[in-house]
């Protein structure tokens, strides 16, 4: 039964705006992402520079270029606008401390993302606590839900919420760091410090597994007119 | 470029862009695979619908604020390295001549240590009582013992009841009268011995103690 509450009858969820960009395919994806890359790089080292110096204006920077990204990773991850907020803090808190030991082996953006995986897993496991602590009957695996943008499409997104929950932690970062902030598999391999080709294994077995968990049962699809 | 159902999973893991031009051309023929890209695809589409670029302008001013705090309070390991930093700007003879001043430092102490020292560190009995500090010892220990026997005489009605707070109390007097009676006989065979003359002292200030709440209780 729970899967019929995960299915997706992904035509009449999906409006005509949102199926136009079914187009953005891997190939294309790859190549936006290359010009992505090569004109932030010099902003990359700018920021990293801004902070490095000890100079708030840099960490401003940081926010402004970054922050709206860090929130929603972060909300993905702990299905909790407030508890994204905190983990956002938390994470600039984390980097101002440890700036000095950021050496440049990679992107400054990799390295804030890295702590901000990281902060939320940490997050994660004190809410877990907590909710072990006062015996709440929760479903750890069902993520609170929170209004989003008016604009969004609160079936769809809820679906794909249920779940990634009952995905793997590392399945979950992966999935939603490439298709959902658009990282490529050598900046997420260094944010979570696997290999490139485990990234792309393990994005697989994610869209496999929500494949399965979305995808409405065959059976019901074919006595649909009973 | 050729390509079959058995590659799909292939270009889906890692397809270059011409395998994928493939993939796309193979399931206009192929109902299977077709089905399998357009919910491959999707999953992506859906992923979009988790995107949420809205900012929030108060969260930079919470921000802001709690990295000017942690700027200006740096953290104490923080400072005790950087207290060490002149070590770092200091020339090599300023080094030299101080890491030569702390082992001759270092010498002296430990010459005079030994010279102060050196025939108590192979007495055994260095943490054995003097006949003086015993004989003190025993004259608390009498003071603890009599003003002990007083309070349980007071106390011995108040222990009689059967309350659960009484029980208590007796359980925890049994189990203070049993380490008293261990203590006493080890000390009995080693009556210098400080450690065990330390914590038999404790045991009767607790059991004292635990006699003044019982009769307390009963106020």
């Amino acid at each position: 039964m729970g899967s019929v509450e995960l299915t997706l009858p992904w035509e009449d969820r999906i409006s005509a705006a949102v199926r136009d960009g079914e187009r953005r395919v891997e190939p294309f994806r790859g190549k936006a992402e290359t010009i992505r890359t090569s004109d932030e790089l010099p902003q990359d080292a700018a920021v990293a520079a801004a902070c490095l110096s000890g100079n708030l204006q840099g960490y401003e920077r940081l926010y402004r270029w970054q922050g709206t990204r860090m929130k929603n990773l972060a909300r993905n991850l702990l299905s909790s606008q407030s508890d994204a907020e905190d983990a956002v803090q938390e994470t600039f808190l984390k980097i101002q401390r440890s700036i000095s030991s950021f050496r440049g082996q990679s992107a400054f953006v990799t390295w804030t993302f890295r702590i901000l995986v990281n902060t939320c897993h940490d997050l994660r496991r004190r809410r877990a606590r907590r909710k072990d602590q006062v015996n709440e009957d929760v479903d750890e695996l069902s993520p609170r839900m929170e209004l989003r943008a008016p604009g969004s499409h609160p079936s769809l997104r809820m679906a794909l919420e249920r779940a990634l929950a009952k995905l793997t932690a590392h399945q979950r970062d992966v999935f939603l760091l490439y298709e959902v902030e658009g990282f490529r598999h050598a900046e997420i391999a260094g944010m979570l410090a696997i290999s490139e080709t485990a990234s792309k294994n393990t994005l697989f077995q994610a869209k496999k597994n929500l494949r399965t968990m979305l995808e409405p049962p065959r059976s019901s699809a074919t006595g649909g007119a009973q | 470029m050729k390509i079959n159902c058995n590659d799909r999973d292939r270009i889906f893991l890692d397809g270059s862009s011409e395998e994928w031009a493939g993939l796309e051309q193979h399931a206009g023929t192929c109902a299977a695979c077709a089905e399998e890209l357009r919910a491959w695809k999707q999953l992506s589409v859906a992923a979009e619908e988790m995107r949420d670029y809205q900012e929030i302008p108060a969260l930079w001013t919470r921000i802001e604020s709690s990295l000017r705090q942690q700027q200006a309070a740096p953290a104490p390991r923080a400072r005790f390295w950087s207290s060490l930093d002149f070590w770092r700007h200091a020339t090599t003879a300023w080094q030299s001549a101080l890491v030569g001043a702390m082992v001759v430092a270092l010498a002296v102490s430990s010459g005079y240590l030994y010279s102060h020292r050196g025939g108590s560190l192979n007495d055994p009995g260095n943490k054995l009582l003097k006949t003086s500090a015993l004989a003190e010892v025993e004259r608390t220990e009498r003071e603890y013992i009599s003003a002990i026997d007083k309070l349980a005489a007071d106390a011995g009605p108040q222990l009689g009841k059967d309350t659960p707070l009484t029980a208590s109390y007796r359980e925890k007097l049994l189990v203070l009268d049993s380490a008293i009676a261990d203590l006493r006989a080890q000390a009995g065979e080693n009556p210098s011995n400080a450690h065990l003359r330390k914590q038999l002292l404790a045991m009767y200030h607790e059991k004292q103690q635990t006699l003044q709440d019982v009769l307390e209780t009963n106020r």
